[in-house]
Order: structure tokens, then sequence, then C-alpha cells
């Protein structure tokens, strides 16, 4: 009971948020890319930039806004280079997309070693991080004015786009558009929307909620950039995308359960326990959580198993006994 | 008089393929308008042309007495002309308003007002007598809900002349008779109606005028009421041809093909037979009638082999085939003839030859050792080609350089020489031309005659009525009922089609 208590208290939710938001962004923009008909595996390859460029941008200027920017600059090179591939060209998109990731990470290690001269990570330099965001008047709200003050800006910005997103596709046209596009492009297409041109917006918009979410790693989880410092939350938000079928909401609850056992998986080294069984804590509950997810909404696979299983005993019963067959034919 | 549409020595070629030579066409206003023909003749060419998707290479359009340059589907639609094409465009998981509105939001503020869309909705169904819910998903509605609102989309973008490309090839015959009362409203409104069909009852039923194609030209545009039905054949034709119930010999055999209380679900994993049952004899051609979408197909595709089904019993000359893998089932004797014959009848990439090698390319005498005898090969591609009149350049020429009719053929003359004593034939004609039709029908009864045992699949009732023995009407899963092919009325088909049990003057209906 004690070690529980240890475990969950306000401070787990208040990791949880944190650990929730970076994996947030990217699933959120993942959404567009998924609504539309495009299966983007790129995502960590463009938060990988956006989580190294944002760095460059702060050291070079001073200014962690200005490196959100270029963050998110790099981020969109990427993905106007995947649309470009992908809906131009008419490439794979799993093969673009993971061309594009192991790219970022070649470039990233490559551009560290020549401009710093180092491997690993960055930090220093006259690094800065965003500040974090204190609401006005929470001392009132007790220990939940706790919770929901102090995190850096992306953080709010990572959940009030859920409710945006949710009012995006089902309110504003471009995404019904989206919608459409991704469920019936010939449908689109008679009505004179031009798909690439949508394509291209979805790749984009993509671009720029995972170059966020790369910036936020780097400048506002923490402040320093480290090698492969997406460490498949890129991946992990394609997952969720896959089984939210690119909804908001759905997409919020998959990040939660993620960030959740990110959190729990901290909590549990300073517990003691070996750090590198903590830290598949949150993949192996997230697999298992897809899993279970795929189990119930695609039982396809487990039915067709059951059913050829069947088939297969039903068959043997038909050769034990063939008479009562011929028997009942003949009236 | 005052034409709604006025084409003037259209001609469109693709290539050297001359699709529509020099036809003119003139629609009145507040008429309903068929154009008929057989697959090939161009009607789809010429609506594609009047509604902006195709330019002509020759030629006038002019609607409501103004010369118009239509240079895509937009113009087309700001000159009041709207298109329902054959495949629905809807999107399954938007509700009927925002399909119906689709492209042309109402919006308020920025954001699409989903209240005035349903408003607009209602009274557009509410006026024209096209009944829908406007909340309601597309996904979940039937085909002839939806081709309401398809129409309702072309009336909200304020067509005044619609054409409809062969609206009743999706529909029960019930469905196709509301349709028809719909047009007629509309003609009643002062809206014109273009109605691009090859059934000729209904072009007799519901048209004012009739226009003709036959190669690409307009061969006759004439009031309805001047021609009869075996003019309009001979108009499409060129000669006569008959689709009355074809002569034949009595029943000779014994059961050949048994399927007991068949259970299976489709890709959706719904139940797509539940529980049929029935018999055919050699010598005996069933046909099973149902709209399309009613488990014809899942039942050619389980007595065939390739899907699985859950429960049941097959029997082919008394021997369980039950489970049994596609090849077993071929093996065993049963040629099955797919309904969608570019999927699983021909390899469109290979030649007319390897085509009708496919399947028996192990077997003596079309290759010994393991090795394909090319010169058997070559002398009975040569023989099928010329016996089922197939036409094509050389035996060495791409399934896909066929014309529909033609690649049917290859598929006919393989499956039928394959030896099999049961013959499963799905959609024997479906795209295929008149002409085409006729020696594919004649090939079919004279697979009865030598005796095969013969399940044909159709949703065209009038070649099941020229063809089968007995009719086996499907919906739902279930075979709703058996009608003698004689015997047949086509409003107790229809009733049966829809799912509906008419009165129990026909004795051998049962139900599930």
């Amino acid at each position: 009971m004690e070690v529980l208590e240890r475990l969950l208290n306000v401070t787990l939710v208040i990791a949880t948020i944190r650990t929730t938001a970076p994996i947030l962004l990217v699933a959120l923009g993942g959404s567009f890319t998924t609504k539309a008909g495009i299966f983007n595996i790129g995502l960590e390859g463009q938060m990988l930039v956006g989580a190294f460029f944002a760095v460059i941008g702060t050291i070079a200027s001073g200014s962690p806004w200005i490196g959100v920017l270029c963050g998110v600059a790099a981020a969109l090179t990427l993905a106007l280079i995947f649309a470009l591939l992908v809906v131009t060209f008419k490439a794979n998109e799993v093969v673009v997309g993971l061309a594009l990731n192991i790219l970022a990470g070649g470039m990233t290690v490559s551009l560290m070693k020549a401009i710093f001269g180092t491997r690993g990570s960055i930090f220093g330099h006259g690094l800065v991080g965003l500040p974090p965001l204190k609401l006005p008047n929470v001392k009132d709200l007790g220990w939940f004015g706790q919770m929901i003050s102090g995190y850096t800006p992306l953080v709010y910005l990572a959940f009030i786009l859920v409710p945006v997103l949710i009012l995006f596709y089902n309110r504003a046209r471009l995404g019904l558009y989206i919608r459409v596009v991704g469920e019936k492009p010939e449908a689109a297409e008679a009505l004179g929307i031009s798909i690439t041109r949508i394509r291209y917006t979805a790749s984009l918009l993509c671009g720029l909620l995972a170059g966020l979410a790369g910036a936020h790693l780097s400048l506002g989880y923490t402040t320093m950039f480290t090698e492969n410092m997406s460490s498949g939350r890129g991946f992990m938000a394609v997952a969720i995308l896959i089984f939210s079928n690119g909804d908001p909401l759905k997409i919020l609850l998959g990040c939660l359960l993620f960030g959740f056992s990110d959190a729990l998986s901290l909590r549990l080294q300073t517990l003691g326990i070996s750090s590198y069984l903590v830290l598949a804590v949150p993949y192996l509950v997230a697999l298992i959580a897809l899993f279970a997810l795929s189990y119930r909404s695609r039982p396809r696979v487990i039915q067709e198993t059951l059913a050829s299983m069947g088939r297969a005993l039903s068959v043997k019963s038909n050769t034990i006994k063939p008479r009562t067959a011929t028997d009942a034919s003949k009236p | 008089m005052s034409f709604a549409i006025e084409l003037k020595s259209i001609t469109k070629r693709f290539g050297s393929f001359v699709a529509n030579e020099d036809v003119n066409l003139a629609v009145e206003r507040g008429k309903i308008h068929a154009i008929i023909g057989e697959n090939g003749a161009g009607k789809t060419t010429l609506m594609n042309v009047l509604f902006g998707l195709l330019q002509p290479d020759e030629g006038e359009i002019w609607i409501d007495g103004e010369k118009k340059v239509l240079p895509n589907p937009a113009a087309a639609i700001a000159a009041g002309i709207g298109m329902v094409h054959q495949h629905f465009k809807l999107v399954p998981s938007l509700t009927v308003a925002e399909n119906v509105f689709l492209g042309m939001e109402i919006r308020k503020g920025g954001l699409i007002d989903h209240a005035a869309q349903i408003r607009k909705t209602a009274e557009l169904s509410k006026q024209f007598g096209l009944q829908v819910d406007p909340t309601e998903r597309v996904g979940l509605l039937s085909v002839g809900i939806e081709q309401r609102i398809e129409i309702l989309k072309v009336l909200a973008r304020g067509a005044r002349t619609i054409i409809l490309d062969e609206p009743t090839a999706v529909l029960t015959p019930q469905e196709s008779r509301e349709l028809f009362q719909t047009l007629r409203g509309f003609v009643a409104q002062g809206m014109t109606v273009i109605f691009i069909s090859h059934h000729l009852e209904e072009v007799m039923e519901v048209s004012d005028t009739v226009s003709v194609l036959r190669h690409g030209k307009n061969v006759a545009s004439r009031p309805t009421a001047e021609l009869s039905k075996s003019d309009l054949v001979q108009l499409m034709v060129g000669r006569l041809v008959s689709f009355d119930r074809l002569p034949r010999g009595p029943i000779a055999g014994k059961t050949v093909l048994e399927v007991e209380d068949l259970w299976c679900r489709d890709e959706r994993q719904l139940q797509a037979l539940k529980g049929v049952s029935f018999q055919v004899r050699a010598g005996e051609i069933v046909g099973i009638a149902g709209v399309a979408g009613n488990g014809q197909t899942e039942l050619a595709e389980v007595l065939s082999g390739l899907r699985p089904s859950s429960h049941g019993r097959i029997k082919l000359a008394g021997r369980d085939i039950t489970g049994r893998s596609a090849r077993e089932i071929r093996a065993a004797g049963v040629g099955h003839v797919p309904g969608d014959r570019l999927v699983r009848g021909v390899d469109r990439n290979a030649s007319i030859a390897l085509n009708l090698l496919m399947g028996r390319q192990d077997q003596s005498p079309w290759s010994r050792h393991g090795i394909i005898d090319r010169t058997y090969l070559q002398q009975q591609t040569k023989a099928l080609i010329e016996r089922f009149d197939i036409r094509a350049r050389s035996p060495e020429s791409t399934a896909k350089s066929l014309s529909g009719g033609n690649i049917q053929k290859v598929v006919l003359a393989r499956e039928f020489t394959g030896g099999a004593d049961c013959l499963l034939i799905d959609q024997p004609t479906r795209g295929v031309d008149i002409g085409a039709q006729e020696s594919i029908h004649a090939e079919i009864m004279r697979q009865r005659a030598a005796g095969k045992a013969i399940l044909v699949i159709s949703v065209q009732l009038d070649e099941l009525i020229a063809l089968a023995d007995r009719i086996l009407v499907m919906f739902g899963g279930t075979i709703m009922g058996e009608i003698a092919g004689d015997r047949v009325d086509e409003e107790e088909i229809g009733m049966l089609m829809a799912g509906v049990v008419p009165d129990p003057h026909s004795q051998t209906v049962d139900t599930v």
C-alpha cells in the first residue's frame, strides 16, 4: 500500500501530462495524414529534425521561440519531401517514410559532429529552454491548480489541439475534405476537390505538429538534444494512429496511456528496479494495449483461425459418419 | 419548339477509334429522353461530352437555345446539367446531408452549418419526393437510397436537366419503379431527364422519346409510343435478336450438385449465406436470381472452394467436397466462370493461349513431364477461338486488349472444355453486348444438352428466363423461393428479390 501511495499521487499525474505532450503533438500531426489516407511512418524523423534544429536555432539566436520556428521549418522541409515523393511521384509511403527517418537520424548525428565536434548530446552553449507558463490564480485551486499550471507552452498547445481538431474534422471545410480524400478519393475528384492539394496540405500540417513535438522534446521536455532523442515516440504515434484511425479523442486516450506508463516507469526507477527493465514498461504497455484493442476491433484473424479450425473439425465429422448423410438423402 | 439540350454533329475520337460520329441529338424540355444502345455504342461517351468530362473533336453543344462550350463538369453544372453516374461517389462515413452538400458546404462563421444542410436536404427531399433521412450515415444505406442521394446532390446544385447513366442496373424492380415515378415527377415540374439504359422494357415504360446509338452513330430518335420492343432491338443490334425462353429438351439425369444447409461469412464477417440448400441435376440449368449483394457471389465462391463455408455440406455426384481447395474442387469436376472476370477469370496481362491453358497446365495432353506442349496449346487455342467466336487479333493478344464480351468467351472456352460435369456461371453476360450474349446463351444451352449440371447466377432476370429450368431467388443470404423457368411471373420474382414472400399461390416457397 505504501508503495502504491508513493507511486500514485499528483506528481504522477503531472509527470503523465509532461510525458504525454510530445507524443500527443506528433500523433495529432499524424492524424492529418492518416485521415487523408497516407500512412505516414516518417513521423519519427520529422520529430527528430524538429528537436535538433530547435536546439541549433536557439543556440544561434538566443531565443527558444526562434528555435521552435527553426525546428518547425526543418520538419516542414522533411514533410514537403515526403509529400513530393509520395503524393506527386506516387512512391511507396513506407519506403519513403523509413528512408526519411534514417536520413533524419544520420543527418542530426553528423551535423552534431560537424558543428559541435561531439557525439551524444548537446547542452550548454547558451541553450535555453521554453519558459514554463504559470497560470494566474491557480493557487486557489489547491492540488488541481498545481496539476494544471507550470508546464511549458507546447504542453498546453498539445492538449488544446485535441478539441480544436475534433471541431476541425467535423465543422471545417478543410477537415471535411481531408476526411473525404482519405476515405473516398474518387468522390473528392468528382466534386472537383484536388486530392493532390489536400494531401500536400495534410502532410505539411503533419510536419508542423511533428516539428513542434520535436521542439518540445529538446526545449520543453528537456533542455538538450541527444542522439535519437525521439526514441521511438514517432513510431508509437504511428501505432496509436492505426488503432485510433486518426480520431483526436482516441489519439488522446492512446497517448495518455503511453504517457502514464512512461511516467510510471520513471517512478519505478526510483524504487530501485533495474532501469533497463523499467524503460521497457511504456512500450510493453502500449504493445499490450494495442493488441488488446485490435483483438476487440479487428477479430478477423482470430475468427478466421477459429473458423478454419471448426471447418477442419466438421470435415472430420463428415468422414467419420458418412452413413447418416446417405440415409438422410434416401427418403 | 424549345430544346433543353441540342447536340449538333458531335464527333469524338479516341486515337483511331471513333466513339461518337456526327451525332445529332435534340432533347425536348420537360420530357424523359432515353438513350439506348449496346455496350460500346457510345452512350456514355456522348453523355460525358455533354457533361464536360470529355471535349468533342467536332460539333456544338446548345443548352436552352444557347451555344455553350463546356470545358469541365463545373461549367456543365453551372449550365444546369447534372449527372448521376453509374458508380456512386458517396462517402460512407458522412451523413446524407453532408454528402449532398459536399463541395458546396453551407457555412456560417467559417464553420460548416450542419443544421442548415440537414434542413435544406429535407426540403429538397420533400419537394422532389425522394425520401431520405438527412442525418443518417450513408454507409448504412441501401443502394436504392444511395442513388436517391446522388440525385439529391444533382438537384442541390440546381440542375434542370438530369442525366442518369444506367440507373436501374443496381435496383430491384420495385426500386426501379419508384425511380420512374420520381423521374415523372421531375418532368412534371418542368425538368428534363436523359436516361441511359440497355433495358428495353424500362425504356418503353418510362421514356417519352428514344434515341438509339449504334457504333457511335445516332440511328434513330423517335417518340417511344411509335416503337415496339422488337423495333428497338433491331435498331440497336441492326438485326433481330430473341430474348425469349430458349427451346430445350427434357432434363435427363440424376442429381450432380447437392448443397445442404450452407452458411458462410463475407469479408466483413457478416453472414452472407444463411442455410442455403438446393440440388442441380445433370442436364439442368438452375438460375439464381437476386439483387447483387444478396449472397450470390459468396455462394459461387463457396461452391468453387474460394471461400470457406462455416457450416453445411456440398456434394458432387454423391462425393463430399465441402472444405476442399479450389484445385481439388476443379479436379473433382466443377467449372467456375467467376462474376468478376478481370479479377478471377483471366490474367489480364497473359495471352489468350495462356489464359485458356490455366488450371490444366499440369495435365496431359496440355503438358508432358512438366513441360507445356506448345504445339498442342496452339492448336487448341486456335480451335477454341474459332468455336467460341473470340474476336482477337491473334492467340497471343493479351486478355486486356479484348472487349468484355470476348474476355468472357475466353473464360467460358476454358471452363466449358475442362471436362467438368458441373458448371458454376456467375453473371454469364455482365457487360457483354447483345450479339455476344446470344452466342454465350447458345453455348450454355449446348452444355445443358451435353448433360452438364449448370448453375447460372445472374442479376438480369430476362437472362434467367431465357436459360433456366428453375429459378431460385436469393435475398439476404437465403433462398426466398423457387419458380419454374417456364412459369415466371416477374412481379413475384421482384417481390422475392426484395425479400417479400408473395401469396402462397406458388407452392414451393419456403422460408427459413
